[in-house]
C-alpha cells in the first residue's frame, strides 16, 4: 500500500472531525434499559443486538448508570446474573452532549478506553437522544468526504446543460457569462459550457477544441490576473466570435505579453499549474484572427475569431 | 492500448469513471504544466500528471482527455473527482513517478506493435 497519503486528504479529514457534530453522526435508535432488569434480561439483549453495553434510564430518560458487557461477566462470575442490576451497575457514567464536535468524542473515546458514549441533550441535561461509537463517527465521516465530490459532480452537471431554448436564443443574442477574478472554484466553467454548447451544434470536433482552449484561456487570463470581466460567445453562419472583457488592470505592452513565456504570474498561479506565459500565445495560435486592445485605465479587450468552415490545419 | 490496460501496465487504481474504461487511447501526454497541456495535446489522450488541482481535470476536459493518471502516488482533493465524474474522466492513480510511468507506456506500445 502507498503510504504516500496527499496533504489536502489529511487537512480534509481533520477539519471535519472538528465540523462534524456529535449529533450528525451518533445514531438515534438508543438500546436501553430501565433499573429494574436483571443482569440475564441484559445480556440476552447484548448478545442479540451485538453490542457491548447499555444505558440504563429513568422514566424521563435520563441516563442513571450503565452495565457493559463486562459487568455482564462479572454478575456470572459472582453469581448474582439473576439478580436485579440496581445495587452493581456503575452510576459514574461518562456522556457526551450532541451539539460538541466529534473530536471530542473521539478523545473521550481514547481517554476512557471505552467503545460508546451515550449523548446527552446538553451539556448541562441527563437526557439521553442518541449513542456514539468510532465506528458511527467513521461512517460519518466517509459519507461526508463522499458527498464533497458529489456536490461537485451535481453543480457541474446543471452548469453545463444546454437547454434547447440556449441553442435557439444563441443565434438572436450572444452569450454572455460572467468571470470573477480569483475565482478559482468556477475558473474554466464557461470553456465548459462553450464546449457542450458547440458540441450540440454538430461542428467537428477539432474546431470544437480550439474554441474550447481559446475560450479557457481568455477566461483563466480574467481570472487569474484581472479584477474580473466578462466572456461574450457570438455565433455566425461560418465564424464564432469569442470576447472578453476584463475591468483591469489592463496589459502595459501587448506585444510583450504575446511572446511565449513572458508571464507576469505569482508563485500562487504557477503553483496551480499556470503562468507559464502561454496564455495569450496560446490563444494566438488556435484562434484564426485575434486582436487585443488594453488601456491600463479601463482593462482589457480580447477578440478571437474562429472560422467554423473547413479549416486549415493548425499551425 | 485502452484505458483498462493502463491499470495492469502502470499497476494503477481506479478513483473513479469505472463504467468508462474500454475507450481506446489515441495518444499521450505528460507535463505538470497545463499551459503545456493547452498548447500541444490532442484529442482522445490520456493525461499523466502530477498536478491533482480541481483545474488539472477541467483543463483535461477542455483539451479533450478521456482519462487522467495521477503520478507518484498523487490523491487528488474530492472536489477534482466530482468534477471528473460529472464529465465522465477516468481518474488512474499510480506509485510510478513520471519518467518511469512513460517509459512503461511506450514499452507496451512497442509490445502492441510487434505483436500486431
Amino acid at each position: 500500500m502507498s503510504a504516500n497519503y496527499s496533504k489536502e486528504k489529511l487537512t480534509l479529514v481533520n477539519e471535519l472531525i472538528y465540523q462534524i457534530k456529535v449529533k450528525e453522526a451518533m445514531s438515534k435508535k438508543v438500546i436501553f434499559f430501565k433499573e429494574n432488569t436483571t443482569f440475564r434480561e441484559i445480556q440476552l439483549k447484548l448478545k442479540e443486538k451485538k453490542i457491548s453495553g447499555v444505558p440504563i434510564l429513568n422514566n424521563v430518560k435520563n441516563i442513571i448508570g450503565i452495565v457493559s458487557i463486562d459487568d455482564v461477566i462479572t454478575a456470572f462470575d459472582k453469581g448474582y446474573v439473576d439478580n436485579k442490576i440496581t445495587d452493581y451497575m456503575s452510576r459514574d457514567v461518562i456522556t457526551i452532549p450532541q451539539n460538541i464536535s466529534v473530536v471530542s468524542a473521539i478523545h473521550k473515546l481514547e481517554r476512557f478506553g471505552v467503545g460508546r458514549l451515550p449523548v446527552t441533550e446538553s451539556s448541562d441535561s441527563k437526557r439521553i437522544v442518541g449513542v456514539i461509537t468510532l465506528s458511527d463517527i467513521l461512517n460519518r465521516l466517509l459519507v461526508v468526504v463522499q458527498s464533497i465530490a458529489e456536490k461537485v459532480e451535481d453543480k457541474e452537471i446543471k452548469n453545463t446543460q444546454i437547454s434547447h431554448d440556449l441553442i435557439k436564443s444563441i443565434s438572436k443574442k450572444p452569450l454572455r457569462f460572467e468571470v470573477r477574478g480569483d475565482d478559482f472554484d468556477n475558473a474554466g466553467r464557461v470553456a465548459s459550457i462553450t464546449k457542450k454548447y458547440f458540441q450540440n451544434l454538430g461542428i467537428s470536433k477539432d474546431i470544437i477544441r480550439r474554441i474550447a482552449i481559446v475560450c479557457y484561456e481568455a477566461e483563466m487570463n480574467i481570472c487569474l490576473h484581472s479584477l474580473g470581466g466578462s466572456i461574450t460567445i457570438q455565433v455566425n453562419d461560418n465564424n464564432a466570435v469569442i470576447y472578453a472583457h476584463d475591468k483591469g488592470p489592463g496589459i502595459p505592452d501587448v506585444e510583450l505579453a504575446l511572446k511565449p513565456g513572458f508571464t507576469t504570474a505569482s508563485e500562487k498561479i504557477r503553483a496551480l499549474g499556470f503562468g507559464a506565459g502561454m496564455g495569450l500565445p496560446n490563444i494566438k495560435h488556435y484562434a484564426d484572427k485575434l486582436e487585443i486592445k488594453s488601456s491600463l485605465k479601463t482593462g482589457t479587450e480580447l477578440k478571437a475569431i474562429i472560422n467554423l468552415g473547413v479549416k486549415n490545419e493548425i499551425k | 492500448m485502452k484505458i483498462s490496460d493502463l491499470t495492469r501496465v502502470l499497476d494503477a487504481e481506479v478513483l473513479c469513471g469505472e463504467d468508462f474504461l474500454e475507450q481506446e487511447v489515441a495518444d499521450f501526454g505528460a507535463s505538470d504544466l497545463l499551459s503545456d497541456i493547452l498548447a500541444y495535446s490532442k484529442d482522445e489522450y490520456v493525461l499523466l500528471t502530477g498536478l491533482t488541482s480541481s483545474q488539472a481535470v477541467r483543463t483535461a476536459e477542455i483539451t479533450g482527455a478521456i482519462a487522467i493518471v495521477f503520478v507518484r502516488g498523487k490523491l487528488p482533493p474530492q472536489e477534482a473527482i466530482g468534477l471528473a465524474k460529472s464529465h465522465h474522466i477516468p481518474l488512474l492513480k499510480t506509485d510510478n513517478l513520471m519518467f518511469a510511468s512513460c517509459k512503461k507506456i511506450v514499452e507496451e506500445l512497442i509490445k502492441e506493435e510487434k505483436n500486431k
